[in-house]
């Protein structure tokens, strides 16, 4: 393993410390370091294993936040056919379908992994000051964006380790897709207000889910060698 | 009609250019007569909708429709399937055709792994001729429907020590198109099973693994075990596999029937345990209340509708017309005495006796004795007290002789503060009993309830319907000695003030005054519990000087429990005042008088033979002023 000095070091226990406290919560925990916290060196496998575990976390969190907040507020008002608004990572090539997965290097696969971790990170910000910031503020929605948040966060810093062990050549790109979505989540007209809000939720369990996937994928391509 | 929708239909055909066959419409006209123009939605055929699209693998996906079926012709023009994806950055709407009808079977639309994406919306339409029938728009990942798992089979894992039941693992393979390995879809499964002879599948929960172990499955009993599988996070269960049969083999021959029959005996055995329990706990704790309510104690008789409370202040009117009311209740002897009752002892009926009570083996014993008594009674004649100890010895006696028990009712009654029975005060410790002048009394004794002398007071109607005993204590010589004896009342410490009765029956007065009757008095007087006959009363009162009587009088009537009758009142009233003559003993004064005026609180007018007034505040009855009342009218 290379690990490029020792912040990598401090911060992959920091990630993992806090893996574990996190992780705690929704799934059984695993031992990190069974030779203790001085030397403790975290597999790959073990970086990937809890990475999928958190971005399947998520995608369900956004999944639920999105139909509970289509049940309560837009079910039924035909917002999907409106929902043309594209999401802001949009415009990162993603892969679409299997075949278009496989053929993505692994590099570029595990940039692409971040840059859409990255994106997210100011437009789950402003979703929970907004929905915080709501009357009546649905308590569910606020509180699993709040984890999704969170989770996102740790799963970003995850992953920036997984690509120093990986690719530790990679030169830190912090080209990302920039959201502007903010104007529209605080219009006045409630209809465009909810269609605003509408497309950043549908965009989230989106983007979720293919950062999910494209983890299993990774997963059991560069762990398991195709054999999961 | 044939002709109206040919016409009609002819005019819409050349009207429309949408129709790509419009000359296959013509030359179909037949068919077109009855079938319907999709757009006019005219007739009843169905339209055709989309049933079901489906994407086993997430690679390819095909949307099927429902066949319009009408007479099995087929529809006007053919159906037609377009799809929309959003590109990129905008929501093209260009429509664009199916790409394969055929591959998933009729009236389907089958896209290929080229054409399938997976995080980008579709919308799809089904046209006939050019008309959108049908429109629908989802994400590939909404519609994914895993196929079955394949291979099931199961092992025996083991079995239990009685031999009754096993445990398997089944385990199965994901379906082949499910690309596993490279983690393209992950699958979770759940798996079902039941007896072969049940109707309802058993359920277990998801797990993400092909093996499971199934826990506690019966020997003798052959089980159906199936799985379906499903994507997680995403899309629906698939069909459910094959069923496994599963044979368990049976290990021994002796394997008994171990149904579980609900322990209906043992509950009830042990709710009645814990009932029983519950019940002396209850019985035997200080809980008066639940004693009460389990174990309600048995009423004492009452008469119905008079209050003993009444009895008890003396409101003589209230209770007359209360016991009016009763047919039963005869106010025979003294129209004011209404609720004294002559308790008569009917000697020539010796075996008269209608309980096994003390009371009536007392009554009975003294139907005996009554007889051989009155000799001996009469032998003391010269006696002018049954207070005299060798009377009450002798009455005493002669009780125990005849009857053994009723020794045992005896010290019971004697004991009891309602007895009536002439006690010697050596002998005893009950409070000294007075009879009534024993020249001329018969003293009478009624006997109280002995188990109950409390209640007695508080039922002092009662007790005068009780089985009054008369006991012959007096000395008396008299030969006319009466059986019948009046109770005047019952103390509430059931002491029975008795009224000197027929005394001009008797026709004696031996009341003299005996200097040792005066100290009787005066003892007696002073004594709890005492009950005074009037004529007691009134001897003692006169003989005595006035001082002595007077203060000893005084405490005494101070006393609550003793009654003086309304002689000695009128004695004792009369006696300062000086004015009023205190009518001796020898004095024939009826039984019951009522004090008629109270002038002073000195003053009594006993009204002998005065109808009964409605005087409210002074008792009328038998000759006896409560202790409240005296001290009204004493000094």
């Amino acid at each position: 393993m290379n690990i490029k000095g020792s912040p990598w070091k401090a911060g992959s226990l920091l990630l993992l410390l806090v893996s574990n406290l996190l992780l705690c919560q929704s799934v059984a925990p695993l031992p990190i370091c069974p030779g203790g916290a001085a030397r403790c060196q975290v597999t790959l496998r073990d970086l990937f294993d809890r990475a999928v575990v958190l971005s399947h976390y998520i995608h369900n969190l956004s999944s639920e936040m999105f139909s509970e907040f289509d049940k309560r507020y837009t079910h039924g008002r035909g917002f999907i056919t409106k929902a043309i608004n594209s999401c802001h990572t949009s415009s990162l090539a993603t892969p679409e379908d299997k075949e278009q997965a496989q053929q993505m290097n692994q590099k570029d696969f595990l940039s692409l992994i971040v840059s859409i971790l990255r994106s997210w990170n100011e437009p789950l910000y402003h979703l929970v000051t907004e929905v915080r910031g709501m009357q009546e503020a649905p308590e569910a929605i606020l509180s699993k964006a709040v984890e999704i948040e969170e989770q996102t966060k740790r799963l970003l810093e995850g992953m920036e380790l997984i690509v120093s062990q990986v690719h530790p050549e990679t030169k830190e790109n912090e080209i990302y897709p920039v959201w502007s979505g903010l104007p529209s989540l605080q219009m006045a007209d409630e209809e465009s207000r909810l269609s605003a809000y509408y497309n950043l939720l549908h965009c989230l369990r989106r983007d979720s889910h293919k950062i999910d996937n494209y983890l299993k994928l990774l997963k059991c391509r560069i762990i398991h060698n195709n054999n999961c | 009609m044939d002709l109206w929708q040919l016409l009609l239909t002819l005019a819409l055909a050349g009207s429309s250019d949408a129709f790509s066959g419009s000359e296959a419409i013509l030359s179909r006209a037949p068919w077109s007569l009855q079938s319907v123009n999709p757009g006019l939605k005219t007739n009843s055929s169905k339209e055709p909708k989309f049933t079901k699209c489906r994407s086993p693998e997430r690679e390819t996906f095909s949307c099927h429709w429902t066949d319009e079926v009408h007479h099995g012709t087929k529809n006007l023009g053919p159906i037609q399937l377009f799809y929309t994806r959003r590109n990129t950055q905008e929501w093209t709407q260009e429509w664009k055709e199916c790409p394969d009808y055929v591959s998933a079977g009729e009236n389907s639309c089958y896209f290929n792994s080229s054409f399938t994406s997976i995080w980008i919306p579709y919308c799809i339409k089904l046209t006939s001729n050019g008309g959108t029938v049908d429109e629908k728009c989802f994400s590939v990942d909404e519609i994914v429907q895993p196929d079955p798992p394949i291979a099931l089979n199961w092992t025996l894992l083991n079995v239990s020590l009685t031999g009754i039941h096993a445990d398997i693992q089944v385990r199965w393979e994901a379906p082949r198109n499910a690309d596993i390995q490279k983690g393209w879809m992950v699958l979770e499964y759940e798996l079902q099973y039941k007896e072969v002879n049940e109707t309802k599948w058993k359920m277990m929960d998801p797990i993400l693994t092909t093996s499971v172990p199934v826990y506690s499955l019966k020997v003798d009993k052959e089980y159906e075990v199936r799985v379906r599988s499903k994507q997680r996070n995403s899309g629906n269960y698939g069909e459910f596999s094959e069923v496994l049969y599963v044979t368990l083999p049976q290990m021994s021959q002796f394997t008994c029937e171990e149904d579980f029959y609900f322990p209906w005996l043992l509950i009830i055995i042990f709710g009645i345990f814990g009932l029983t329990v519950m019940l002396f706990v209850f019985l035997f704790s200080k809980q008066q209340r639940i004693k009460m309510l389990i174990l309600p104690p048995v009423p004492v008789p009452k008469i119905k509708g008079i209050d003993p409370d009444l009895l008890k202040e003396g409101k003589l009117e209230e209770v007359n017309t209360i016991l009016a009311i009763h047919d039963s209740y005869k106010p025979e002897f003294h129209s004011d005495d209404s609720w004294v009752e002559f308790i008569e002892l009917d000697i020539d009926e010796p075996d008269e006796k209608t309980e096994e009570s003390d009371t009536d083996r007392l009554l009975s014993s003294d139907h005996e004795k009554s007889h051989s008594n009155l000799g001996v009674k009469d032998g003391d004649s010269g006696r002018t007290s049954c207070c005299e100890p060798d009377i009450l010895e002798t009455d005493f006696n002669a009780n125990d002789i005849h009857e053994g028990t009723s020794e045992v009712a005896q010290p019971q009654r004697l004991k009891g503060e309602a007895d009536l029975l002439c006690l010697d005060q050596k002998n005893q410790n009950n409070s000294p009993y007075h009879d009534a002048c024993p020249a001329t009394q018969q003293p009478s004794v009624i006997q109280a309830e002995k188990n109950k002398p409390q209640p007695l007071p508080t039922e002092g109607a009662e007790s005068t319907h009780q089985a009054a005993h008369i006991q012959l204590s007096n000395p008396s010589s008299l030969s006319n000695i009466d059986f019948y004896a009046q109770v005047s009342d019952i103390t509430p410490a059931g002491s029975v003030v008795l009224s000197p009765g027929q005394k001009n029956k008797a026709g004696m007065s031996q009341c003299d005054m005996h200097p040792e009757m005066v100290s009787l008095c005066q003892e007696n007087f002073l004594m709890d519990n005492a009950y005074f006959c009037e004529a007691d009363a009134k001897k003692c009162i006169p003989v005595a000087p006035h001082i002595k009587v007077e203060s000893h009088i005084q405490p005494s009537l101070n006393q609550e429990d003793i009654y003086i009758t309304t002689e000695s009142l009128t004695t004792a009233a009369g006696r300062p005042g000086t004015g009023e003559h205190v009518p001796g003993s020898e004095m024939p004064v009826p039984d019951y008088t009522s004090i008629h005026i109270v002038q002073s609180p000195q003053g009594l007018i006993l009204n002998a033979t005065a109808l009964p007034l409605p005087d409210k505040e002074f008792l009328s009855s038998c000759g006896y002023v409560s202790t409240d009342q005296l001290n009204k009218i004493m000094p």
